[in-house]
């Protein structure tokens, strides 16, 4: 249903501006289901949250029963189950449509259990009667300020690449903080009409340390007065065509030059306005507004640093409608913060910061579903992003009229935390590459992108032959992926850092959004059954080998078994084109040694040491690499009387294997090889879900219940295969132990930036500093 | 006596002291020093002053042998001392001053005059030709410092605290022993915010472009009133409630869960965004005021806080005898420390950039090495604040400040067994707080004042124009009463 201005659906008799830009059910959606309403009303927007369930559908995959098991029979069942899952979704609109909302919720919402409606911010009083008369919901004030801090706490645990520094005159206009484990404690400056000064020091603890009356208000305010204008962005667009220096007094007006002995420069404000005394002089709006803006940022800027070396706080977020999302504010600020701390503090500004608010008063209304005690995503498919800052600094809000914000949060089904063996978790960084600072490398994955988005929608009304609407899906599908990348192509910050990651992480978003979760099960179940059939024979083969030509062996059909893998433009093809490309043939395309990163011989020494007490193995692909490539060199592993751990996704990424799959795999295998079968009866082989849906590893989130295996059985060893997981992320991680990272370059452009080729091979074996060596003082353990 | 000097300048009528009574000493005046702010000037200078001293000497012992001889033998003495002049005014008046001076020097080892402020490059050709003195430039902010260490250290009751609405306007303090370390906070034009740690180490620890300059600026855009004294007075009768956005404006209360009274301001100028909407000059000059005085009594108390100081000193024109900005930035420091912090202004603030140069320029004669008294007879002492807040400038226009002071004889230090040197006020009855005592005392003077001249006369009996001396004592006297009467500080 398109609602138009004069669609039937819900809005007749009201009048909706005509230049909304997408139809209400396209805003509002999952109505139906939500549930825990809550609103911010500020001065000009309104931002409203709630809770609700999206019932999508999941590819399940079941072993058969083997008793009964007749050759040419399929491995496992696959089947598409309805799955009921968790999303938050936020719109902030402006306030002139709130009515008009109201009407659209009110006409869609069937749950009929919702009694109440969380408010907060200045507006909240305003509205409160229409809302409770429109939605028949009792208007419950929460304090605005505990709202906002709560909300920070979300986004910042929750909200990958969240905290930005902004950067007005860098190749990256905005520079992306990693997401910390611990976000406490941290200053809050938040800029309203005053100022007020946060300090937080845990979820439930924060005072206000201080404020200030010079704010949004005064810069409103006095702008107005000085200016005769009256609106907020028009006065920020006149500040940036100013010259504060016809109307501040500098160091160098007093002083005709710098003040040496007290280290100010001459170009120092040494007083705002200290000019504008001057008789019989008329000064220009924009000149005017530039100084008023220098002074209320530097203000503010030097508050926020005396307070954060007060309390010996070095993160400092700012928010509030000063600077929302103005490149103009932000920049003055940022000068003002590094002037002032000599760059010892960095402003944080926050991609959410407008919804702080309405996310804090609908975790206030949530409390007793403990929303904190899960970990949530931001959905890349149902979120508007970062909008974009016009090179002519032209104020956005206007631009915006008429167009809704959109956030959605997913809530994950896992909790989760850090790797425990990541050195230093505060500056690990998963991505390799910042497309977003590499405008090169950003143009070519956006194509490469584009380009492989055909194959995509094919493979996808492949995977549902028995929907017949599957087509018209997977044509939605990519409507909306191509969509994100245009925006991403103009924004590339929209969502963070860009990153391959992202990019794939999006598209995967995208296919779950029309319900294609698992668009490679049959490929997957396929490749799976083919591989089963030669594991004896690989494994019988490997075994015939001597010691050290056997380990060369392994790592070489590891790699082998990489080659194989849907997600790579240069290798699908081939599949597609060629199925008899088999496992010998990888073997051949392989690069000889020496390879472009080649550290196989510290690998092989080390081998001739004691073995390893635990390895933790993040596997890639299904078919050849998992059952050909990562289980003989498991079985190796096991046999050397290492534990193994294979942690592998908890949903389908392209043809990644499953952590359901594996189990399956992993019972088959068990089947016909004794030391994979006592292994797992021994415990000593053990699966674990990464808690990822990404072809792509982020070491900082990850199921807790892998980070307590890690501890349990003290991982001393952490093997990453795969182009996404060791070189487009976590190429240069680094690990409190021992780590391999093995992957096969299946991208000629990415080869080429390298150094390399197609099919180089990455292989890293990688000591923490410091780490003691144990080959040398060690008898080699005699191969079985 | 009033003769006045040199018909051909264009002195202003208006100027209330014949100037031999203004620069006093001249003939043996050397190391001048001058301090040019942007609208006053400040002199200083060193000079020797002829007096009389009473000394008394023991007779031989030995060849005393008559009955009715006295114990001892007082004789009058000329005795020659050191003392410091400043002087105040306008700076319309330098030329004028000038010449005055040039006209009265006699000392001709005099080859420099130490300069410093903002004005003192806008002047330097003309004092270089009036005086025939080079002019050496001193670093403003070392002069500052070294002013307010020396006057710290030297005048009794220099600092105070201002208390508007209290029995007594003004609180002195005690000077203490150990001035330092101390916060100053200079509101010129801007901010400068120094932490001062000894006689020659001080940092400027901070600083804003938010100051007095800010107040005049902004304040003639708004008003199109271009004088800051008449800014200042425009602010004392506007109501800020009109112009800021309180929290009880956003909240319709106080914001208890924060801690925010409903009358604190949330937003400066927060309400003047309202379209269509006029907004009286004394409002908006009002809010101006307290938003740059808040302002700066946040960053003061914040670096107070930061260097753990609890002496903050503020000067500047800004504050520089108003009692609108010394109310203000009372207010202001008291809110945000909760009384932990005390704003502390100087007496002789006006001063410090003179006094500090002139320091500068008798290093040699090492002056901090010896201890310095204010001399009551040639000091104007602290202008009055009139109730109806008008500015002083103007009511002074032509008036001449002075200070003086006298080196003393002795350097003078604490009693080693005092049990808290800081803490101790010579004092028993501070008259200035007790209206009744002090009406008292200052009528038992006047009443002993007769008696006080008639002794004097007779204490001279040898000198035929003691008893015109005396007069001129008792009217002095009277004058000084009579100005403690209406400004007993």
């Amino acid at each position: 249903a398109i609602w138009g201005g004069q669609s039937s659906s819900g809005c007749a008799g009201h009048s909706m501006d005509k230049s909304i830009t997408l139809p209400p059910d396209e805003i509002f959606r999952n109505l139906e289901n939500a549930k825990r309403f809550a609103i911010d009303i500020g001065g000009s927007l309104t931002k409203l949250a709630y809770y609700s369930t999206v019932q999508h559908k999941v590819a399940k995959v079941r072993s058969f029963d083997h008793t009964a098991k007749t050759e040419g029979d399929p491995l496992y069942e696959i089947s598409m189950q309805e799955e009921v899952s968790a999303r938050l979704h936020f719109i902030k609109f402006e306030n002139a449509y709130i009515e008009t909302c109201l009407d659209f919720i009110k006409d869609h919402l069937v749950n009929t259990d919702t009694k109440v409606i969380k408010a907060t911010g200045g507006g909240a009083h305003k509205f409160k009667d229409l809302i409770e008369k429109k939605l028949k919901l009792r208007v419950d004030k929460e304090d605005e300020m505990t709202c906002l801090i709560k909300g920070c706490n979300f986004v910042l645990r929750n909200i990958t690449h969240e905290a930005f520094v902004y950067a007005k005159h860098a190749d990256s206009e905005f520079r992306f903080q990693n997401t910390h484990p611990d976000i406490f404690p941290y200053l809050l400056i938040n800029i309203g009409s005053g100022v007020s000064i946060f300090k937080v020091e845990s979820e439930d603890t924060f005072e206000r340390v201080g404020g200030s009356s010079i704010g949004g208000g005064t810069f409103w305010g006095l702008g107005a007065l000085l200016t005769k204008t009256k609106k907020f962005d028009e006065l920020l667009q006149l500040a940036s065509k100013g010259q504060h220096t016809n109307v501040d007094m500098l160091v160098k007006d007093i002083y005709g030059g710098s003040y040496g002995s007290l280290g100010l420069t001459g170009d120092l404000i040494a007083s705002s306005f200290g000019k504008s005394a001057t008789p019989d002089k008329e000064f220009s709006k924009e000149d005017m507004a530039k100084s008023l803006l220098h002074m209320i940022s530097n203000d503010i800027g030097q508050l926020a640093c005396l307070y954060a070396r007060l309390h010996n706080l070095t993160r400092v977020y700012f928010g509030g409608f000063f600077i929302r999302g103005h490149p103009v504010t932000m920049h003055t600020i940022t000068y003002s913060i590094n002037f002032f701390t000599k760059g010892e503090v960095q402003a944080l500004f926050l991609r959410h910061e407008g919804y702080l608010g309405t996310i804090g008063a609908f975790l206030k209304g949530a409390e007793e579903d403990n929303p904190n005690q899960y970990s949530w995503g931001e959905n890349y498919a149902g979120s508007s992003g970062l909008m974009s800052t016009s090179p002519d600094l032209n104020p956005m809000q206007r631009a915006r009229s008429g167009t809704f914000d959109m956030l959605e949060m997913d809530r994950l089904e896992r909790q989760l935390v850090n790797l425990p063996l990541l050195q230093d978790p505060s500056s690990y960084i998963p991505d390799t590459v910042d497309l977003s600072e590499d405008a090169l490398a950003r143009e070519y994955w956006l194509y490469c992108f584009e380009e492989a988005l055909d194959g995509v929608v094919k493979r996808a009304v492949a995977s549902q032959p028995d929907l017949p609407e599957a087509a018209e899906r997977a044509e939605k599908f990519r409507h909306k992926y191509q969509h994100k990348l245009q925006t991403l192509r103009h924004q590339p910050f929209a969502y963070g850092s860009l990153t391959v990651r992202s990019l794939l992480d999006t598209r995967e978003h995208c296919l779950n959004e029309f319900n294609f979760p698992d668009p490679y099960s049959k490929i997957k179940q396929g490749e799976n059954d083919m591989a089963l059939k030669y594991f004896q024979k690989a494994v019988k083969s490997l075994g015939e080998l001597s010691w050290e030509q056997r380990q060369f062996a392994l790592v070489r059909g590891l790699l082998a078994g990489n080659v194989f893998d849907w997600g790579a433009k240069a290798v699908s093809d081939v599949l597609e084109s060629d199925p008899e490309f088999g496992f010998e043939h990888a073997k051949l395309q392989l690069e000889e040694r020496p390879w472009l990163v080649d550290a196989y011989d510290q690998w092989l020494e080390r081998l001739k040491g004691p073995p390893h007490k635990c390895a933790l193995f993040f596997v890639d692909n299904s078919g050849i690499d998992i059952i050909l490539g990562v289980f003989p060199f498991v079985r190796e592993l096991l046999c050397r009387g290492t534990e193994v751990v294979l942690a592998s996704n908890s949903s389908p990424a392209l043809n990644d294997v499953t952590n359901s799959e594996l189990q399956i795999l992993t019972e088959r295998i068990a089947a016909m090889d004794l030391v994979i079968q006592s292994a797992v009866k021994e415990d000593r082989l053990t699966l674990v879900q990464s808690g990822s849906s990404s072809p792509c590893l982020d070491l900082s989130r990850l199921d807790k219940v892998l980070a307590g295996v890690v501890r349990e059985r003290h991982v001393d060893l952490v093997i990453i295969e795969g182009m996404g997981r060791a070189i487009h992320t976590n190429y240069y991680a680094i690990l409190s132990c021992e780590s391999l990272k093995m992957a096969v370059i299946k991208n000629s452009w990415l080869a080429d930036r390298l150094g390399g080729k197609l099919f180089s091979v990455v292989f890293k074996y990688e000591v923490p500093p410091g780490h003691k060596t144990t080959t040398l003082d060690h008898v080699p353990v005699t191969p079985s | 006596m009033a003769k006045i000097v040199d018909s051909s300048h264009s002195m202003d009528k208006s100027i209330t002291l014949p100037p031999d009574e203004i620069f006093r000493n001249l003939e043996n005046a050397k190391r001048f020093a001058i301090d040019i702010g942007g609208s006053l000037t400040k002199l200083a200078y060193y000079s020797t002053v002829q007096h009389k001293v009473a000394k008394v000497r023991s007779f031989d012992h030995t060849a005393k042998e008559t009955e009715g001889d006295p114990l001892y033998e007082i004789s009058m003495q000329e005795e020659v001392s050191a003392r410091l002049h400043f002087i105040k005014f306008e700076n319309a008046y330098i030329e004028t001053c000038l010449d005055f001076i040039k006209d009265h020097l006699v000392n001709t080892d005099t080859k420099v005059i130490k300069a410093t402020g903002g004005g003192a490059h806008k002047f330097k050709d003309l004092i270089e030709k009036k005086l025939k003195l080079r002019v050496d430039k001193e670093d403003e902010m070392t002069c500052l410092i070294k002013g307010c260490n020396f006057v710290l250290r030297n005048i009794t009751h220099e600092a105070f605290v201002y208390a508007k609405h209290a029995d007594s306007e003004f609180r002195f303090q005690n000077t203490h022993p150990d001035i330092f370390p101390y916060l100053l906070i200079n509101i010129g034009s801007g901010v400068s915010i120094f932490k001062v740690e000894s006689e020659d180490t001080f940092e400027r620890v901070g600083g804003s472009s938010i100051g007095g300059g800010t107040f005049w600026g902004l304040g003639a855009l708004l008003t199109k009133t271009k004088k800051f004294d008449e800014l200042l007075q425009l602010a004392s009768k506007g109501q800020h409630t009109n112009v800021d956005m309180l929290v009880k404006d956003i909240y319709g209360g106080s914001y208890g869960s924060l801690g925010l009274t409903g009358d604190l301001i949330a937003s400066s100028f927060g309400k003047s965004a309202t379209p269509d909407k006029e907004f009286s000059k004394e409002d908006m000059a009002k809010s101006l005021l307290h938003m740059i005085s808040n302002d700066i009594g946040q960053l003061a108390c914040l670096y107070a806080r930061l260097h753990n100081l609890t002496r903050v000193y503020f000067g500047g024109f800004f504050i520089r005898g108003h009692p609108v900005t010394m109310h203000t930035i009372t207010y202001s420091i008291n809110f945000f420390t909760k009384g932990e912090v005390q704003a502390l202004f100087l007496r002789h603030e006006g001063y410090l950039g003179t006094i500090g140069a002139f320091l500068k320029g008798a290093e040699e004669d090492n002056p901090n090495q010896y201890s310095w008294g204010e001399n009551y007879a040639g000091s104007s002492g602290l202008m009055s604040t009139s109730p109806d807040l008008n500015p002083m400038q103007r009511a002074r226009s032509g008036t001449f400040d002075m200070l003086e002071m006298d080196r003393l004889e002795r350097q003078l230090v604490n009693l080693p067994l005092l049990q808290d040197p800081s803490s101790y006020i010579p004092d028993t009855v501070d008259l200035s707080e007790d209206a009744l005592a002090r009406e008292y005392w200052l009528y038992c003077f006047e009443e002993a004042l007769d008696g006080v001249v008639k002794r004097a006369v007779a204490s001279q009996p040898d000198l035929p124009e003691a008893a015109e001396r005396a007069e001129k004592f008792r009217h002095k006297y009277q004058h000084k009463l009579q100005t403690l009467r209406h400004q007993p500080l």
